[in-house]
């Protein structure tokens, strides 16, 4: 295993050097103490951020941090529209807004109606939820400026965007809102958007699979790379067979 | 008199009846009436006198209007408050004595009003209304806060300061007088034989020997303020910067009353075409500026104006009871920070832009057709129904606005392609009793895409197909 430090020339190679690590005689848990620290930083593994469990075990595996993160802007990108990418999200819907004192979870433009029976069978709080209706088309992109609003002003735990090519510039700016207001953003984007480069903490294309998802993670910082194929259960929540 | 000894009277056969008690007649004796000046002492008056001179710097608007919006700043020390135009104003201050920390404290706070005002005051306290304000007229800033003192005290005043008809004060100069001490001491029937009963009373008015009520200023119910500009303004920075000292007054006039606004309209002049309007609807009473100008801000953005502006008003709905709340000393979403601090504001920023009606929260209403399976709520309200009643075996997560019809070829339906049904229908009949019956089958199908869909035939002999909804 390799990793390395940001702030001080620690290297966890114990087998080779292992005796230089000052003081001698340093134990396994030691050094698992020591790699607690949350000054240190290893490639491969995502700086402690806070993370919702996304439901899926397999996923969990796969995200950075091991589920989505608490804070910042994640980018989904589905091939079509209603490939099953809220499917994959509901898990995370229902957990944040069961909890006790949750803020409010923001669908910004959504491109259909959400159906309310539907979200109540996953088990989602429906008065945590707010619906903007923002004109996602015309000369001022005001569904961006719905979801900065909900990302910045801090009553939001969620924030769901379905948006229209934003450029690289608004996506940096609606990273920086999410962090202002500590909300997870999610912009949902085309597949065919995904060679522009982007800020977003996560990029993450979905397809369809009989019965099931399979979730490519474009970009991962410190997470895993590749396909994982998810399996949808036959009622009462999506549950995962990998 | 008993009832028993009426029946006694008037109906000697009628057998006796126990009397029911029938309550007796009590006798209060007399309250021992308090003489006048004890009754006066007990609720004793102490008015603050305020005569006005424009300042230095030229009022935007007329006298008269200033004193006005003196008088409405004046609301805030005592609810009592009387004009005596064309330059006083009449304050009763007994009960804002202890609030204001005494004379030199209401001094104060007066001084500083007259400032906001553009006018210069001087102020004097006195037991009567006229003695305060004459006092106040002669630029003596006395404070009389004890009757017995007021008479000594006012006596070295000119009796110019009561601002009798000139002719009547030179013959009263010729005779001598010429303050109100000497005035007082001419015996009180000559004096009103040779210079007016009228004279007489304002004498007895001002030392506290005749009633002088006052009319109570009452202000304005809603407000209603408009400015014009010294240029014309099309830039709506410039223009939101125009509208501040007029929403500054607002946030007074709603302080005064602890109330805030649930409407507001503002209205922009234009030269030659007709005035821009603009609503915004709250959804709580507000009265801070700053987030009026936040949310005028996201309005005004919205607004394409004609031409440049020249003239701007405010015009506030009724004010309604505001209720303060504790300030959290958290941010949201910190430990022990209430999480719906921001949340009203997101919501108001949001409406102020995009239309009130284009927020809402969702909620399921007991219906099983799937249109009619959920509401658009205000956001946060709770459905106090319990889950809905549409539990169909598998409902998506997205409903099309209305059903959409698709093609057909050989009895199946097509979407972009051809579709694939992957389960057995499932039957919803049922909303006869409305007229909005519907009888469909729905299915679950694939597309080429890989998505399932939720579609319906209809039972009726067309039997056509529709998309109704997409999984996700």
């Amino acid at each position: 295993m390799r990793a390395f430090c940001s702030s001080f020339p620690v290297s966890a190679d114990l087998p080779e050097h292992g005796e230089a690590l000052p003081p001698r005689g340093e134990r396994p848990q030691d050094l698992a103490r020591l790699l607690a620290h949350p000054a240190l930083w290893r490639a491969g593994r995502a700086a402690r951020l806070p993370v919702w469990p996304s439901g899926f075990p397999a996923l969990d595996e796969g995200l950075p941090g091991g589920g989505w993160p608490q804070v910042g802007l994640i980018e989904i990108l589905p091939s079509r529209l209603g490939v099953g990418e809220l499917s994959l999200l509901m898990p995370v819907i229902a957990a944040v807004t069961r909890r006790p004192g949750a803020r409010w979870c923001a669908w910004v433009a959504p491109s259909l109606q959400p159906f309310a029976p539907a979200l109540e069978a996953f088990g989602v709080v429906l008065d945590r939820l707010l619906i903007v209706q923002a004109s996602r088309s015309g000369a001022r992109p005001l569904s961006l400026w719905a979801f900065e609003q909900a990302l910045g002003s801090g009553a939001c735990d969620v924030a769901f965007a379905w948006a229209r090519q934003p450029c690289p510039r608004q996506i940096r700016r609606l990273h920086l809102a999410a962090q202002r207001g500590s909300t997870l953003g999610v912009l949902f984007r085309s597949r065919r958007e995904a060679e522009q480069a982007s800020q977003a903490l996560l990029r993450v294309a979905v397809e369809p699979l009989e019965g099931g998802v399979r979730v490519t993670l474009l970009k991962s910082r410190g997470g895993a790379r590749g396909a994982i194929d998810l399996k949808w259960a036959a009622r009462a929540g999506p549950a995962e067979r990998a | 008199m008993r009832a028993g000894e009426s029946a006694d009277l008037f109906a000697p056969d009628v057998p006796e009846r126990p009397a029911r008690p029938v309550p007796r007649k009590t006798v209060t004796p007399p309250r021992p009436v308090a003489p006048a000046a004890a009754a006066q002492a007990l609720c004793a008056e102490l008015w603050l006198g305020v005569q006005v001179v424009v300042g230095e710097a030229p009022p935007a608007q007329e006298p008269s209007s200033a004193l006005t919006r003196l008088a409405t700043l004046a609301l805030r020390l005592t609810p009592r408050v009387a004009l005596a135009p064309p330059d006083g104003l009449l304050l009763e201050v007994r009960g804002s004595l202890h609030l204001f920390g005494a004379v030199e404290g209401l001094r104060r706070e007066m001084h500083a009003a007259c400032e906001q005002c553009g006018l210069r005051g001087t102020l004097a306290f006195a037991p009567t209304p006229l003695a305060a304000l004459t006092a106040a007229r002669a630029g003596q800033p006395l404070a009389v806060l004890d009757a017995a003192q007021l008479i000594g005290r006012l006596s070295p005043l000119p009796l110019t300061a009561l601002r009798w008809p000139p002719r009547l004060l030179e013959r009263l100069a010729c005779i001598g007088v010429r303050t109100i001490g000497q005035a007082l001491r001419l015996p009180r029937a000559g004096f009103a034989q040779r210079f007016g009963a009228a004279q007489r009373k304002d004498l007895d008015r001002l030392t506290g020997h005749a009633g002088d009520p006052r009319e109570r200023f009452e202000a304005r119910l809603r407000f209603r303020r408009r400015r014009e500009l010294p240029f014309e303004l099309d830039s709506r920075t410039a223009l939101l910067a125009a509208l501040g000292p007029l929403l500054a007054e607002l946030e007074q006039f709603l302080e005064a009353r602890q109330c805030g606004v649930l409407t507001l309209e503002c209205r922009l002049w234009h030269r030659g075409h007709r005035p821009s309007r603009s609503t915004l609807r709250l959804a709580a009473p507000l009265a801070d500026a700053r987030r009026l100008e936040e949310l005028l801000a996201e309005r005004l953005g919205a607004l394409s104006l004609p031409a440049p502006v020249h003239a701007c008003e405010l015009r506030s709905g009724l004010p309604v009871p505001r209720v303060a709340l504790s300030g959290g000393l958290w941010q949201p979403g910190e430990q022990g920070g209430s999480p719906q601090a921001g949340a009203p504001q997101l919501i108001e920023r949001l409406r102020a832009r995009l239309g009130s009606e284009a927020i809402h929260g969702l909620a399921c209403a007991q219906d099983h057709r799937p249109e009619a399976a959920w509401r658009a709520t205000e956001p946060g309200e709770r459905s106090g129904e319990g889950p809905g009643a549409c539990r169909c075996a598998a409902s998506p997560l997205w409903l099309l606005p209305s059903p959409r019809r698709l093609p057909e070829r050989g009895g199946l339906p097509r979407y972009r392609g051809g579709l694939r049904l992957a389960s057995e229908p499932e039957r919803i009949e049922t909303g006869w009793w409305d007229g909005a019956e519907v009888a469909r089958d729905y299915y679950i199908a694939l597309d080429s895409h890989g998505r399932r869909l939720w579609l319906f035939r209809e039972r009726s002999p067309p039997h056509r197909w529709f998309l109704h909804g997409v999984f996700g």
